[in-house]
C-alpha cells in the first residue's frame, strides 16, 4: 500500500468508528494519521491536510467530553416508567407492600425522582414501610444535590405527625450520613442541619424549675429501653447540659443529636416532673481535665402538667 | 425469574442482551421489532439521551406462540454497556432467564468484549447465578464489516477468547442487516425454555 492508500484506509476506519459511536477508537486512528503525515516528506498540501486532521481530533475530543459529562437522567414516558417498575417488582400479591416499595425504588434508581417521591409519599401511610419510604424520599433529594430540600422535608415531618419520635430519629441519622456521604456537608454543615431541625419547645424558660438530674430511657442500641440517669451540670432555661464520662461508651454511642426522649423525669430540689426532651447537642471535650468526656445537651420540649 | 401462570397456561420469561457499549444490542432489538411483527407483542421502548446511547435499557415484549399448550411470552431487554451504568445493568439483570451476549467483532473492541463478559460473570455471581448454568448464547456481531475490509477478529479467535470455557452456542451475525438475529433469538429461547422446563417441570404431561 502506498502512502495515499494507507491514509485513506485509516481515515475510512476512523470514520466508521465515529459513526458507530466508538469515539476513543476513532480518535486513536486520527492521531496515528497525524503522526504518519508529519513523518512523511513530500506530502501534497501537508499543512492543510494536517489542519483538517487536527480539526477532526478536536471535534472528537469535544464529543467525548459531552458524553462523559453525564446529564441528569431524562424524565421518561409513563410507559417506560411502568417497565422500570415491573422489571424489579413482578406482581406478587402477597408481597404487595414491599413490591410497591421496590417499584418506587426502581424508579428512583433510574433517576425518575419526581415520580418516585410521589410514590414513596403514598407509602408513608403504611406503617411497616414508613421509615423506608421516608428515607428513600430523602435519598431522592440528596441524589439530585438538593440537600436543602431533603432537610426541608424532614423539618416538615418533625413538625407534623406523619412519623413517630422513634421513626424521626432514625430517619434523621440516616439523612446526616447521606449528606456526608454525598459530600454535600461542606454546603450544608452539621451545625446547620442541627439548627434547622431542632424542634420548637412548648415551654417558656421562666416556667422551668432548676433541674438537678434527669432520668430517661435509652432510645436505641443494646440498652434500648433501659433507664439512664445523668446529673445536670449547667442549665439555661429549657436547655440542660450534662457531662458524660468517656468510660460510659454505650451512652455516648447510643445517644445522638436528634434523638427524642419521651417520658423523661426531671428532678428539681422542690419537685419532680415529667416531659419530653430532645438531644440538641453532643460534643466531645477537647481540652482540660475533662478531655475525652462528652458534653450532652438536652432541650426540654414540653412538660406534663 | 420466569413467571409461570399455570391457570392461564402462560409462561413469561426475561431475556437480556448483554455486551459492551456499541456492540449492537439495540440494533438486534430494532431488527426484531421491525421484521418479526407477528411475534412482537407491544411497543419497543428505548430510553436514550443524546443521540443513540442507551441510557437505561431497551425493552421489547414478544409473544412467541404456543409450546406444548402454553403461551410463551418473552420480554427482551438490553443493558447499557458503558462502564458508568453498572447499577443499571444490575437492575436490568434481576430475574433474568436467558442471556444473549453480543460481542463486537471489531478488533479494536477485543478487550471490551472480555471485560464485559467478566462484568456479566460478576453480576450474575452477585445474584448467585452460575454463568455456566444459566441459558447463554454468544453472538459475534458486525461480521458484515469484514467484506468492507475493516479489521475484525477472526471467528476462531473470538471463540477461543470468549467461549473456550463457557462452551455455549455461538453465532455470527450482522444486526444491521439482520443476518443471524432471528437465529440468535430462537437459540436463546430454545435453551431458556429447556432450562425452565427442567427447573419447574413445566410442560410435563399435564394429565398426571
Ligand atoms: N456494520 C455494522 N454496524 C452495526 C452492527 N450492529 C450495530 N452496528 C452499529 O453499531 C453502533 C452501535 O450499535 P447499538 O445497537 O446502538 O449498540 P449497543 O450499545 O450495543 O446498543 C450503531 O451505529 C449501529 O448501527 C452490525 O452488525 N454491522
Ligand atoms: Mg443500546
Amino acid at each position: 500500500m502506498n502512502f495515499g492508500e494507507k491514509v485513506k484506509c485509516l481515515i475510512k476506519e476512523a470514520e466508521l468508528y465515529k459513526t458507530q459511536g466508538l469515539l476513543n477508537e476513532s480518535l486513536d486512528i486520527y492521531k496515528n494519521v497525524e503522526v504518519l503525515i508529519e513523518a512523511t516528506q513530500n506530502v501534497k498540501n501537508k499543512d492543510r491536510f494536517l489542519a483538517k486532521i487536527a480539526h477532526k481530533i478536536d471535534s472528537l475530543y469535544k464529543q467525548i467530553e459531552t458524553e462523559l459529562s453525564a446529564p441528569k437522567p431524562p424524565r421518561v414516558s409513563e410507559e417506560a416508567q411502568s417497565v422500570m417498575k415491573e422489571m424489579v417488582a413482578p406482581d406478587e400479591p402477597e408481597a404487595k407492600g414491599s413490591a410497591s416499595l421496590a417499584s418506587a425504588l426502581a424508579l428512583a434508581k433510574f433517576g425518575q425522582f419526581d415520580q418516585a417521591i410521589e410514590e414513596f409519599t403514598q407509602l408513608l401511610a403504611t406503617e411497616s414501610l414508613r421509615t423506608d419510604a421516608a428515607k428513600n424520599i430523602l435519598w431522592c433529594w440528596v441524589q439530585q444535590d438538593e440537600a436543602e430540600k431533603a432537610l426541608g422535608r424532614l423539618k416538615q415531618w418533625m413538625s407534623g405527625d406523619v412519623l413517630t419520635f422513634d421513626e424521626l430519629s432514625g430517619v434523621r441519622v440516616y439523612l446526616e450520613d447521606l449528606i456526608r456521604q454525598a459530600g454535600l456537608d461542606t454546603r450544608v454543615s452539621k451545625d446547620k442541619i442541627h439548627k434547622d431541625l431542632e424542634p420548637e419547645s412548648e415551654v417558656d424558660d421562666e416556667d422551668i424549675l432548676d433541674v438537678d438530674s434527669i432520668r430517661f430511657e435509652m432510645p436505641r442500641g443494646e440498652r434500648k429501653g433501659e433507664t439512664a440517669e445523668l446529673e445536670v451540670s449547667f442549665q439555661a432555661g429549657k436547655y440542660l447540659k450534662m457531662l458524660v464520662p468517656k468510660k460510659d461508651k454505650r451512652l455516648i454511642a447510643d445517644l445522638n443529636i436528634g434523638d427524642y426522649l419521651s417520658g423523661m423525669t426531671f428532678f428539681s430540689p422542690v419537685a419532680i416532673f415529667s416531659g419530653n426532651g430532645y438531644v440538641s447537642s453532643k460534643v466531645v471535650i477537647n481540652a482540660g481535665p475533662k478531655k475525652g468526656d462528652y458534653s450532652l445537651e438536652i432541650k426540654i420540649l414540653n412538660i406534663q402538667k | 425469574m420466569a413467571i409461570l401462570n399455570l391457570k392461564n397456561n402462560e409462561i413469561q420469561c426475561k431475556i437480556v442482551y448483554y455486551g459492551p457499549g456499541r456492540s449492537g444490542k439495540t440494533t438486534n432489538l430494532e431488527f426484531i421489532h421491525k421484521h418479526f411483527t407477528k411475534q412482537v407483542a407491544g411497543k419497543m421502548i428505548s430510553i436514550d439521551t443524546h443521540g443513540d446511547r442507551t441510557l437505561f435499557f431497551d425493552f421489547l415484549p414478544m409473544g412467541l406462540g404456543k409450546i406444548k399448550g402454553c403461551d410463551v411470552k418473552a420480554q427482551l431487554y438490553t443493558v447499557p454497556g458503558q462502564v458508568q451504568y453498572r447499577a443499571t445493568r444490575e437492575l436490568v439483570l434481576k430475574g433474568v432467564d436467558g442471556i444473549v451476549f453480543v460481542a463486537d467483532s471489531l478488533k479494536v473492541r477485543r478487550e471490551k468484549n472480555m471485560m464485559s463478559l467478566k462484568d456479566l460473570h460478576e453480576n450474575l455471581k452477585k445474584m448467585s447465578i452460575d454463568i455456566r448454568r444459566i441459558p447463554l448464547v454468544l453472538q459475534y456481531n458486525k461480521r458484515d464489516l469484514e467484506k468492507q475490509g475493516f479489521p475484525l477478529m477472526p471467528l476462531e479467535k473470538m471463540e477461543h477468547e470468549l467461549n473456550r470455557q463457557l462452551k455455549v452456542p455461538s453465532l455470527s451475525a450482522s444486526a444491521l442487516t439482520g443476518a443471524g438475529v432471528g437465529k440468535t433469538l430462537s437459540q436463546i429461547m430454545k435453551l431458556t425454555l429447556k432450562y425452565l422446563q427442567k427447573e419447574f417441570h413445566w410442560a410435563q404431561d399435564n394429565s398426571s
